[in-house]
């Protein structure tokens, strides 16, 4: 398993994911905005949205160790000509920075609604953009069969929706946990304190939500494997070095990558699906959704190592 | 006095400030590229016509030097020296690229000698073995040069007076060659030998370890080594066949071997035939086809070639019957039975009556019939043949006979003594006819093989001429008691057999006191008692002579580029010191300093060689070239037999050889060892055969000489062991035989030594044959298993029964994965 | 200004490496980093029967350093434009931007940038431009003892040699278009072929 490259494992992974989280944020904002007005549903997801900040800002600082001189950083910044790169971190700070904007003017309700949705569209699409450009730093190397392939942009999204989504379970179901404990130091244990915290249209919210969220990762689990099987039969005959690429998809680390997605993604998504569904006390959901986050981060990451043990480059 | 561990220090070649000046000048050049000082008009072109006259811009100065090791090749050098260190190395930049006149560029190794010069190896002071401690242990004590000298003047002379001069035993060692004063071999030739000279003498020992066996063979066969033509003159040959003949790897230098070998394929694409176990750079450069047999096998694939042009009547008989005796039963000299000329040995009507077919030979050499039906038919028609063997093939348990059955081969084409022929011995080339008046006469006259000095310290007082091929005396009267080592590393690493080389130096009872003379802390400084550091030859001025450069000829003068590092010495002031204290100075220095003598190299050769320049012009020059003539052997023979005939017995050549025979039935062999008067292939212990039947060792392993190190020379440069790395080399259906894939490491071993490195699988060595590149240094781990990958491991004492020769492409090993 | 390249003449090269180890001792390169490596590219197989062995084998070396590309994909991704191409065409790499990202080292087919670690960038061979400057030959080119290595304008090493550079195990030409010509060894194998393989991966 790689680990020279862990800077960019880690970067990688947590801005796919922040950047994902930031867009799941955004649609259970404007579906369930619609049923219960925003601010019934900010005061559910707002906890989850400040938890993006921090992951990011993680990834990029994580990226930093990828600069052999960090003296020379900003230089980085001079090649948006040609290279994809450069414009990962531009587009890597800028969706960082609008995230930072819209995450204090929703914490301050600063502007109206719907210029803070405008906002919050940019900051998504900057997102969804750097998603797109970080996989064109490794789809653009033609000499890199194991990269140059549709599967590299493919994956990338995959695993933004996927962790995004199980994160932003994570999180919401962290932050009901979180003030339930909160209040039951103040209230009468733990019960009276999920009925204080969490109202019926919070409740409503979160189990629709988690639902949602249950449904996505089943289906980008179906992705997922499907893309990793065409990338794999694609290399497998492409020539010696997409051969040799393709061999790094095939140890115990290979597979404890798909077992733990398949778990996470899959089998205790089909739990959350049917606990969020029954009238199911917060404890359970978020030992469910919390479990499968860290699963399908761990298989995640292995799978990012995988993908930079898979560099094999034509040529000498 | 200090005491202390000696650890590798590091010294760093060039300073840091260096470094960055360096840099700046660097960068100040790009600089001037960028801002369009290039133009076309001023283009360097291609080549080496325009590569003169480089001067870095802030240099203090380019001083010449050399690369003096025993590789055949020898190589100028420049030195830009800067703040007293040399900050970089530059090769020759005199003459062109054609043969005769050829710049002289270094290979690899040479251009690597910064690291070699600045080594963490570098031995620094004089050290001894610290009481108490067995020797190999690396325990050192630092003492004074006066200690010394003292201690070795005081145990020379206790021995001389005890054991006599023949106790006193200068080993082989080549690490620096070439040089006048600063040579370590020949013995006969080198500052110790002189030293010992002066006091009585010392043993001699005769053959080297790189061509004991054909040195050995040839006195029989041609009365001598004669050298078969140079390679330049395969020019004018039909057909080039080279037996275990490597040059592109053995004599890489840019202006010797490699250089003329290929060139000259280049412009006359003479068709060349590969004989060799691996295919060779050699083979893959020069060779338009290659043909593989079983080491030890070359007698048996002569004999076959010999059938097919006996068989087609395509031998040259008129040259046989006038130069050669013992082709054929006309020819056989008085008193020898019938059946026993060459001819009845290949048509099976000798003593073995087994005829020498393609058949019979295929299932021995693996090489099939038809393959050597086609070899003797295109070898039988072609004339000129320029055939030569390396000295792989001889250095084999049967290796006297592999290197006559070849020698053989050259006389049935008829190709001895003419342009584009050759005698089948290895290519000779021009050489300067230089002066060495250094050299004194060893009034010691007794000699032993130069492989037995191990025998010679276990049970010398026991070793007789007939049994141990003593030299000048029918038995030894002494036993090795001092063993001298100037820049040689056959005193453990290079010999047959590690292990129990090193178990016999650990008992100092035996050899009482070992002076190692090196500038690196080599496998074999290990084992001295006192280790004396030497200079490198970029600390000290000397003339040097030419290396192997097919027709050209040249002499370097590798002046002081740097002050000698540490407090190491120059070899002249060593034995001068110790002269004084054996009351010898006088005869050892003639009063002369070393620049002394190295005039005087000068003046005296120009008596033979008029137009060598003065010693202050060629000094200034730094090297002199001349095109000389293409390298014939036997020209005079050739024209008039009768008038110039050869030193063997009968005058001929001798493929039967009259003195082998009395030879085969006086001296005592080893059960199995076998002495033939034809050159026959001979079965031998851990042969082909014996590989064949023995299920714990079934792999021949051979040692080929490899690009990292001039034998062990270069072996601790940084950069040499990254370009070329160690590793066995093993053929692919063997490899997949034991589940081995390219860079596994894996171990190699046998009863006498375990070796581990990496696994180089290719289909370019024949199946059931390893090659472990020979000279890597020795480096047992806790358990004795040899990490450095040094061959010798593995290989054993057995000498080869005529030249009591090393026998070190004789071994079988097993290969497992690590 | 014409464009620079270097040509290789595959059939005199035995591997010596005496280009690679002067290259590292004109720029003072440590081990690890060095801008000319050789590859030997070896194939084939034996054939037995009973007691023979016939062999099919071919074996060649390829030295290789920058190209210094018409199309060089490591100017190209180069986030800082550190790696930059001069009028001459020398591709070379400014030392003040270079932020060691190594992306570089990823991209190129030829494995020319090599990362120094004391320095934390990038390094490259800028075909001894000093030397160049003083009307010399680059340091590979003047020690081949083979006389393998030429440079000069490509377009006269084109008109000279021919034009091929795709020979295993280089890659295809397209992607980067080197300023390189190759004479062939009589085994070369076509870029592509997959026929052999590079048989010292660890020397590269």
């Amino acid at each position: 398993m790689n680990v020279h490259e862990l800077p960019m494992i880690m970067f990688t992974t947590l801005a796919q994911m922040s950047v994902g989280a930031f867009v799941v944020l955004g649609i259970i904002q404007i579906v369930a905005a619609r049923r219960f007005g925003s601010d019934a549903i900010d005061k559910v997801t707002d906890p989850a949205l400040y938890a993006i900040g921090p992951a990011m800002v993680l990834g990029l600082v994580a990226s930093m160790f990828h600069m052999n001189d960090p003296m020379h950083t900003l230089n980085v910044l001079r090649n948006v000509d040609s290279s994809w790169l450069t414009r990962e971190i531009l587009l890597g700070t800028g969706f960082a920075g609008l995230g930072f904007v819209f995450a204090f003017l929703q914490w301050k309700k600063l502007g109206s609604v719907r210029q803070r949705q405008a906002l919050a569209l940019v900051t998504a699409v900057v997102g969804l953009v750097l998603v797109g450009s970080m996989s064109m730093i490794y789809y653009s190397l033609v000499t890199v069969p194991a990269w140059h392939t549709l599967a590299t942009p493919a994956q990338f999204f995959t695993t933004t929706f996927l962790l995004g989504a199980l994160a932003v379970g994570a999180a919401l179901m962290g932050a009901v946990m979180w003030r339930i404990r909160v209040a039951s130091r103040d209230a009468d244990g733990v019960v009276g304190a999920e009925q204080t915290v969490v109202d019926t249209t919070s409740r409503t919210v979160l189990t629709s939500s988690l639902k949602g969220i249950g449904v996505a990762a089943i289906v980008l689990l179906g992705i997922e494997f499907i893309i990793i099987a065409l990338h794999l039969s694609e290399l497998s005959g492409a020539g010696d070095v997409a051969g040799q690429s393709a061999a790094v998809f095939s140890g115990g680390w290979f597979v404890a990558r798909l077992v733990l997605v398949f778990l996470g993604a899959g089998l205790l998504s089909v739990f959350l699906f049917r606990y969020a569904s029954s009238a199911s006390t917060a404890r359970p959901l978020a030992i469910l959704v919390s479990s499968s986050f860290a699963l399908v981060l761990v298989g995640e990451l292995i799978g990012r190592s995988l993908f930079y043990d898979s560099m094999f480059r034509i040529g000498m | 006095m200090e005491t202390k561990d000696v650890e590798p220090t590091v010294t760093g070649g060039v300073s840091r400030r260096s470094v960055l000046k360096w840099s700046a000048a660097v960068g100040g050049g790009a600089a001037l590229v960028g801002a369009g000082v290039y133009s076309s008009a001023a283009l360097p072109g291609i080549g080496s016509e325009n590569a003169v006259g480089l001067v870095p811009a802030d240099e203090d100065a380019i001083v010449w030097s050399s690369c003096n090791v025993n590789c055949g090749s020898r190589c100028p050098l420049r030195m830009v020296v800067k703040d007293g260190q040399i900050a970089r190395v530059l090769a020759d930049d005199t003459g062109d690229d054609s043969i005769g006149t050829q710049q002289i560029r270094a290979c690899v190794r040479g251009r690597s000698i910064r690291h070699r010069i600045y080594n963490p190896d570098r031995l620094k002071t004089p050290m001894r073995r610290r009481a108490g401690t067995k020797r190999g242990a690396g325990q050192w004590d630092e003492i004074t040069w006066d200690e010394a000298y003292d201690e070795i003047a005081t145990t020379i002379t206790r021995l001389i007076k005890d054991h006599g001069n023949e106790s006193i035993y200068l080993n082989y060692g080549t690490g620096t060659l070439g040089g006048t004063i600063t040579r370590s071999w020949p013995p006969s030739d080198t500052p110790v030998a002189r030293l010992m000279n002066c006091v009585g003498g010392y043993l001699n020992h005769y053959g080297d370890y790189s061509s004991a066996q054909i040195a050995g063979a040839a006195e029989y066969h041609y009365g001598g080594w004669i050298g078969s033509n140079s390679f330049d003159d395969a020019k004018n040959s039909q057909l080039q066949v080279m037996f275990g003949n490597n040059p592109l790897e053995t004599r890489m230098s840019g202006g010797g071997e490699t250089f003329v070998t290929q060139q000259t394929k280049k412009l006359h694409n003479v068709r060349t035939i590969v004989i060799d176990p691996r295919y060779s750079e050699t083979a893959l450069g020069i060779g338009d086809q290659w043909i593989a047999p079983r080491p030890g096998t070359d007698a048996a694939l002569v004999a076959a070639i010999a059938h097919v042009m006996i068989s087609e009547d395509l031998q040259d008989q008129e040259f046989l019957d006038t130069y050669c005796q013992g082709f054929d039963e006309d020819h056989m000299p008085e008193g020898i039975p019938a059946g026993n000329s060459y001819r009845s040995y290949v048509l099976g009507t000798g003593p073995d009556g087994i005829e020498k077919t393609p058949e019979w030979a295929a299932s021995l050499t693996g090489v099939p019939a038809s393959t050597l039906v086609q070899l003797g038919r295109e070898i039988g028609r072609a004339r000129p043949v320029h055939i030569t063997q390396g000295w792989g093939p001889q250095r084999h348990a049967n290796g006297e006979n592999q290197a006559r059955a070849i020698f053989t081969l050259a006389a049935m084409t008829g190709s001895v003594g003419v342009p584009g022929g050759g005698t089948g011995e290895r290519e000779g080339s021009y050489s300067l006819p230089m002066a060495n008046p250094f050299v004194m006469e060893n009034p010691v006259e007794t000699a032993i093989s130069v492989f037995s000095w191990t025998d010679a310290i276990e049970h010398g007082a026991e070793m007789t001429a007939l049994r141990d091929g003593v030299r000048g005396k029918d038995k030894l009267d002494t036993g090795i008691k001092m063993v001298w080592q100037y820049a040689g590393n056959a005193l453990t690493n290079q010999h047959g057999d590690i292990n129990r080389t090193v178990a016999l130096l650990e008992d100092d009872s035996l050899c009482e006191m070992i002076v190692v003379i090196d500038n690196q802390m080599t496998v074999s400084a290990r084992y001295a008692d006192i280790l004396l550091p030497d200079v490198s030859n970029a600390e000290q001025l000397d003339v040097v002579h030419q290396g192997s450069a097919g027709n050209m000829g040249y002499a370097i003068v590798a002046d002081k580029a740097i002050e000698p590092l540490y407090d190491c010495k120059t070899i002249y002031e060593m034995m001068s010191e110790i002269a004084v204290r054996l009351g010898v100075e006088k005869e050892f220095t003639e009063g002369k300093t070393q620049e002394d003598w190295v005039r005087q190299v000068v003046d005296e050769s120009r008596e033979a060689i008029p137009d060598l320049p003065e010693f202050d012009d060629l000094r200034e020059l730094g090297v002199w070239k001349v095109e000389g003539e293409s390298y014939i052997g036997l020209t005079d023979f050739r024209a008039d037999p009768v008038a110039n005939p050869l030193a063997t017995e009968s005058g001929k050549i001798d493929i039967f050889s009259k003195p082998l025979w009395e030879l085969s039935q006086t001296w005592e062999l080893p059960e199995g060892d076998r002495i033939t008067a034809l050159p026959e292939q001979l079965s031998t212990w851990e042969g082909p055969e014996e590989a064949r039947t023995n299920t714990d060792f079934p792999l021949q392993v051979i040692g080929h000489h490899f690009k990292q190190r001039t034998h062990s020379t270069y072996g601790n440069v940084d950069w040499m062991k990254e370009a070329h790395p160690q590793v066995v080399w093993i053929n692919t259906i063997d490899a997949e035989a034991r589940g081995v894939a390219n860079d596994d490491l894996v171990e190699v071993f046998n009863d006498r030594g375990r070796l581990r490195l990496p696994a180089r699988v290719t289909a370019r060595i024949m199946p059931g044959v390893l090659s472990v590149p020979q000279g890597a240094w020795f480096k047992p781990d806790t358990d004795g298993v040899d990490m450095g990958g040094s061959v010798n491991t593995l290989t054993s004492w057995h000498a080869s029964p005529i030249a009591k020769g090393n026998a070190q492409h004789t071994t079988l090993a097993q290969l497992k994965k690590a | 200004m014409d464009k620079l390249g270097f040509s290789f003449d595959q059939t005199l090269c035995n591997g010596c490496k005496a280009c690679s180890v002067a290259c590292k001792d004109k720029h003072d390169l440590p081990v690890g980093v060095t801008w000319r490596r050789v590859a030997e590219y070896t194939g084939g197989t034996w054939q037995q029967d009973g007691d023979t062995v016939v062999p099919n084998v071919f074996s060649y070396f390829t030295s290789m350093s920058c190209n210094h590309c018409e199309d060089p994909i490591c100017v190209k991704v180069c986030p800082t434009t550190a790696m930059h191409v001069g009028e001459d065409g020398i591709v070379s790499i400014d030392q003040d931007k270079c932020v060691g990202c190594r992306y570089c080292e990823w991209a190129c087919p030829y494995s020319a940038p090599q990362f120094d670690p004391s320095s934390g960038h990038m390094t490259k061979c800028d075909m001894c431009a000093d030397y160049r400057a003083e009307g010399e030959d680059p340091a590979c080119v003047a020690a081949c003892p083979s006389r393998a290595l030429g440079w000069g304008p490509i377009d006269e090493l084109r008109a000279e040699h021919g034009t091929l550079a795709g020979v295993e195990p280089l890659p295809d030409p397209a992607i980067t278009r080197p300023r390189l010509v190759i004479v062939p060894h009589r085994d070369a194998q076509p870029t592509g072929q997959g026929t052999g393989a590079i048989i010292n991966p660890e020397e590269l």
